[in-house]
């Protein structure tokens, strides 16, 4: 591939991408000042303009992300430097413009939606909060992956989280949203605390701020780091344990904000991941298995939970999870085979785990906008109060077919391309020669396989109850069809899918070649060859078509409520998966007589056990809220005993300074 | 693409087709004989498809295209994966083969019918569904884990490749290849909704899998459907008889030795249809919460397979 017109010499390139990327960041700030220029006259005109603008600087960011990769520019820039040491410097190589154009094209597409999505709700104060939100949000995630400081890094880090905790908060108003909101911020800056700890450890040791300069630490030194570094993204990209926030906080947010943090924003901890772990540092062997173990729980537990969920923005979220781990399972999988040597297996996993989450942030996006239309349209996330949208939102329902497709990774789509790439590696790791460890493998490939299919049966339950058979409510009935604006961008990013799995062993090939992957090119042609001769061939049988009523066993009318049901649908697979969900069934009963044959009153209750809410998140919030109960305690004291305090306070810090100097 | 492999596309998804419903009709002829009755012909599932594609269709006025697509993407899919598995010779090795891939186009194929099944509203096709996924979510993990056990084996990830091992050896060069069979075997019980896990002749309560899940096709879209899932069960007992016992695939295409090894194959399959219908007739039905221990057997054996391999 050659541009004629981009060949005049690597200084010009340079500084056309150094001027798109400056231009892009611009506008997206400008987009964020532009809706709260007239902060007590809303006017819509402003923040539809806010939108066009903050397209055109995504535009220009990807457009410079995309200039990068496709001539191996590697590019450093500054933006302002407080000392030599403090600086909000970039750096544009590859791996970080990667991240740049998945960031930037899918918040494209968001902007896209959102341009009519916004429009729906009811205060121009909240519409105008929301448009501005976006915009520094947007900025704010594609200057964190082109930071080249842990300074930097961090700095752009807090105001994504920041960002992102304001746009959960948006419907302030509701219980559960302030739930999510807490649930939220303590967790994310939980994850913040212990990457500000690692940054600084790395401080301690190398003496600078810089990340690709982090390699040349100890030994012992780097395995705290790669910990702590760990939790820190964990946290952020919602690795179990650390999981609780992405469920709450992507169901209260906004469709269009969920869809950016899902398909985005859970990748920018993954970038993290990747550079400081395997670009940066050279890993131990025990990482690649921390990474497989926790990747490989993390996959299986977020489809298995996802599947008995019925809030469909959260079942979402769970799935968000599960690919999450499926991306990890790659990393770790790397690391592994980089350390034994098994190059082309590495190759697989590393590229694999990227590729994933390319197309996890494609259809994860696209997935989060068509549910968002359709949530706009039935006013309700339950899917059991969902059914027969697809003729009433054929658009949608297509499109979220193809995302459905997608995710449960069925062949000729994207998400199949980068789990074949796993499960190739998985297959051909036989020359690894190491029987223990090899074990631990096949246990993390069942692990893939049953997530893998989990997915399949989640997302044909969704889509089924979703959109097909009647509709279950009168809210469902009456649903109309997303505007042209929420079709497109969804659209957009289906075609996208479609177009990546089609053509993964070209795109492939293209950026590494000899990876032993099948072409599924072929695959999709002879499928569309042979749905078309079938269709012909059936077309010449001319048999007559009749419609006529669902068979109801001799029910003269079937009504929406004697469907089956999601929580029918997924109760086979819950009952299997009992041990997980740990179901608990309470029930009483009172009697008018000793006897017990009277029955005054009875109350049943089935439920599943919250595990990590109730088992972990709560223990250490109660130990917390103790602590803290005994510092107030402290505090409720006479004058006496404050001075006492500040007198223990100032010896210690007179001792502090005598050890200090 | 050369004239090998252009005969090798028409010809191998062909047979499969053809042949299905013989095996289908075998089947049910020795389960008929074992119960003491004379039993269908043996030709009777071409009679029924070709009475089925002259009926008309009709659907649920509740369904969608989903109702009207699914069949076809369900055989289009399924045709695609019997290219995969080499039934009668092996051709030189193109873009098809990857096992992984075909067991990922069954599913799709199956993910297809699922909808299908949601698309009519009725109580009958959501619960096969469901327990359709179930059990195909199930036995995943083993199939993708005997997968394993051939590539760990045969050292390649391509089917028509380890056949090619296979064919070059001996009858004792593999001997862990057996516990793979009987794996295989398994699966391919699960898979084409067979007693002890479904049974293929009723949609009634005990047994709501597969024939549930398509009660409200009709006409030559169920006649599709059907024939998909012959496909489905012809491909796997092909996967099965030619890794437990390849000798008799051609290596390379002539037009006597491809009807010599066309023959050999029916031959075998219908040894094999004829064992699928004796060990339905001498299993009963296992209660659907006690599916996965029995697939626990074939996940154990497959990966007894990957111990022993890995420690030769």
């Amino acid at each position: 591939m050659d541009f004629p017109e981009f060949s005049s010499g690597i200084e010009d390139k340079e500084a056309v991408v150094q001027s798109l990327f400056w231009v892009g960041g611009a506008l997206c700030l400008v987009a964020t000042i532009l809706p709260l220029v007239l902060l007590f006259r809303p006017s819509r005109l402003l923040r539809q303009a806010a939108l066009w603008v903050l397209l055109a600087g995504t535009g220009a960011i990807s457009a410079a992300a995309i200039l990068v990769i496709s001539r191996s520019l590697d590019l450093h820039l500054t933006l302002l430097s407080i000392t030599p040491q403090l600086a909000l410097s970039f750096r544009l190589d590859k791996l970080s413009c990667f991240f740049v154009v998945i960031i930037g094209a899918v918040s494209f597409c968001a902007v896209i939606y959102s341009i009519t999505y916004i429009a729906h709700y009811k205060s121009e104060r909240s519409k105008q909060f929301l448009t501005s939100g976006l915009a520094f949000f947007i900025l704010a995630m594609l200057l964190v992956v082109a930071s080249s400081t842990t300074f930097g890094f961090l700095f752009f880090w807090e105001l994504m989280s920041l960002s992102s905790f304001f746009l959960v908060m948006f419907d302030l108003d509701k219980p559960e949203t302030q739930k999510a909101g807490i649930f939220y911020f303590a967790m994310t800056q939980m994850g913040t605390i212990f990457l500000l700890a690692s940054f600084l450890l790395l401080y301690r040791f190398t003496g600078s701020f810089d990340i690709s300069a982090a390699g040349n630490i100890p030994q012992w030194g780097k395995g705290l780091v790669f910990v702590s570094l760990f939790i820190g993204f964990g946290t952020k990209a919602g690795i179990i344990p650390f999981h609780k926030w992405l469920p709450y906080a992507h169901s209260a947010s906004p469709s269009n904000v969920s869809a950016l943090m899902s398909g985005v924003m859970l990748k920018v901890p993954i970038y993290g991941l990747v550079r400081f772990i395997i670009d940066v540092f050279r890993p131990d062997l025990w990482w690649g298995i921390v990474l497989l173990f926790f990747g490989s729980i993390t996959a299986l537990l977020g489809i298995i939970y996802a599947f008995k969920e019925h809030d469909l923005k959260k079942m979402l979220a769970y799935c968000s999870i599960e690919n999450l781990g499926v991306i990890v399972v790659g990393l770790g999988l790397y690391v592994i085979f980089d350390f034994y040597g098994l190059r082309v297996q590495a190759d697989l996993c590393i590229y694999g785990a990227l590729f994933h989450t390319l197309n996890h942030a494609l259809f994860k996006s696209s997935l989060f906008m068509t549910a968002g239309s359709v949530v706009q349209a039935t006013g309700t996330r339950d899917i059991e109060q969902m059914g027969g949208l697809i003729k009433r939102m054929p658009g949608t329902g297509a499109i979220f077919l193809v995302g459905a497709c997608a995710i449960a990774a069925l062949p000729p789509l994207n998400g199949f391309a980068s789990e074949i790439m796993i499960f190739q590696a998985y297959l051909t790791s036989f020359s690894l020669g190491r029987p223990i460890l090899e074990i631990l493998l096949m246990a993390g490939l069942a692990a893939l396989a049953l997530t893998s299919t989990l997915a399949a049966a989640c997302f044909a339950k969704a889509f089924g109850i979703i959109f097909l058979a009647r509709p279950r409510s009168g809210a469902a009935s009456a649903a109309k069809e997303a505007p042209f604006a929420q079709l497109l961008a969804p659209g957009i990013l289906a075609a996208l899918c479609v177009g990546f799995g089609v053509f993964s062993y070209q795109l492939i090939s293209n950026v590494k070649s000899g990876m032993p992957l099948p072409d599924i090119l072929p695959i999709g042609i002879i499928v569309l060859v042979l749905t078309g001769v079938t269709f012909l061939l059936l077309l010449l049988t001319r048999s007559p078509v009749r419609k006529t009523e669902t068979w109801g066993c001799g029910i003269p009318s079937q009504t929406g409520k004697m469907e089956y049901s999601g929580d029918g649908f997924s109760e086979p697979i819950v009952t299997v998966f009992k041990p997980v969900f740990r179901t608990r069934k309470l029930s009483t009963r009172e009697f008018y007589d000793k006897y017990n044959s009277i029955p005054r009153s009875s109350s049943g209750e089935i439920g599943t056990l919250k595990f990590f809410e109730e088992r972990l998140y709560m223990p250490i919030a109660r130990f917390f809220m103790k602590i803290a109960g005994a510092v107030s305690n402290l505090h409720n004291v006479d004058m006496d005993a404050l001075i006492l305090y500040s007198f223990i306070a100032v010896v210690l810090v007179i001792l502090g300074v005598g050890w200090w100097l | 693409m050369n004239w090998n492999t252009a005969v090798y596309i028409v010809m191998n998804p062909l047979f499969a087709l053809v042949l299905s419903p013989l095996v289908l009709g075998l089947i049910k002829t020795v389960k008929a004989r074992i119960q003491g009755r004379p039993g269908p012909p043996v030709l009777q599932q071409y009679y029924q498809l070709r009475k089925l594609f002259h009926k008309e269709i009709v659907y649920s006025e509740d369904s969608s295209f989903i109702m009207r697509l699914g069949p076809y993407l369900g055989i289009a899919f399924m045709l695609t994966a019997s290219l995969f598995v080499p039934m009668v010779f092996i051709p030189q090795t193109g873009w098809f083969g990857n096992i992984i891939l075909f067991f990922y186009l069954m599913i799709t194929a199956k993910f297809f019918m699922v909808l299908g099944g949601l698309d009519a509203g009725s109580t009958f096709g959501g619960m096969g569904s469901s327990r359709e996924m179930t059990v195909s979510s199930i036995i995943e993990p083993v199939t993708i884990m005997s997968c394993a056990a051939l590539a760990f084996v045969l050292k390649t990830t391509s089917i028509p490749e380890m056949f090619r091992t296979l064919l070059a050896g001996s009858i004792f060069s593999y001997p862990t290849l057996i516990l793979v069979g009987i794996s295989l075997f398994i699966i391919l019980i699960v898979e084409s909704a067979r007693v002890p896990v479904d049974n293929p002749e009723t949609h009634l309560e005990l047994t709501m899998i597969h024939e549930a899940m398509i009660l409200e096709q009709s006409g030559p879209k169920l006649a599709l459907v059907e024939l998909a899932s012959g496909v489905r069960q012809t491909v796997l007992m092909a996967l099965l008889i030619n890794v437990t016992f390849p000798w008799g695939l051609a290596g390379l295409a002539g037009c006597a030795s491809l009807l010599l090894a066309a023959v050999t194959m029916a031959v075998k399959m219908l040894i094999l249809a004829a064992t699928v219908g004796l060990f339905e007739s001498l299993l009963a039905k296992i209660r659907f919460f006690r599916l996965p221990d029995f697939f626990m057997i074939a996940l154990f054996l497959s990966f007894i397979t990957i111990v022993f391999e890995l420690l030769r």
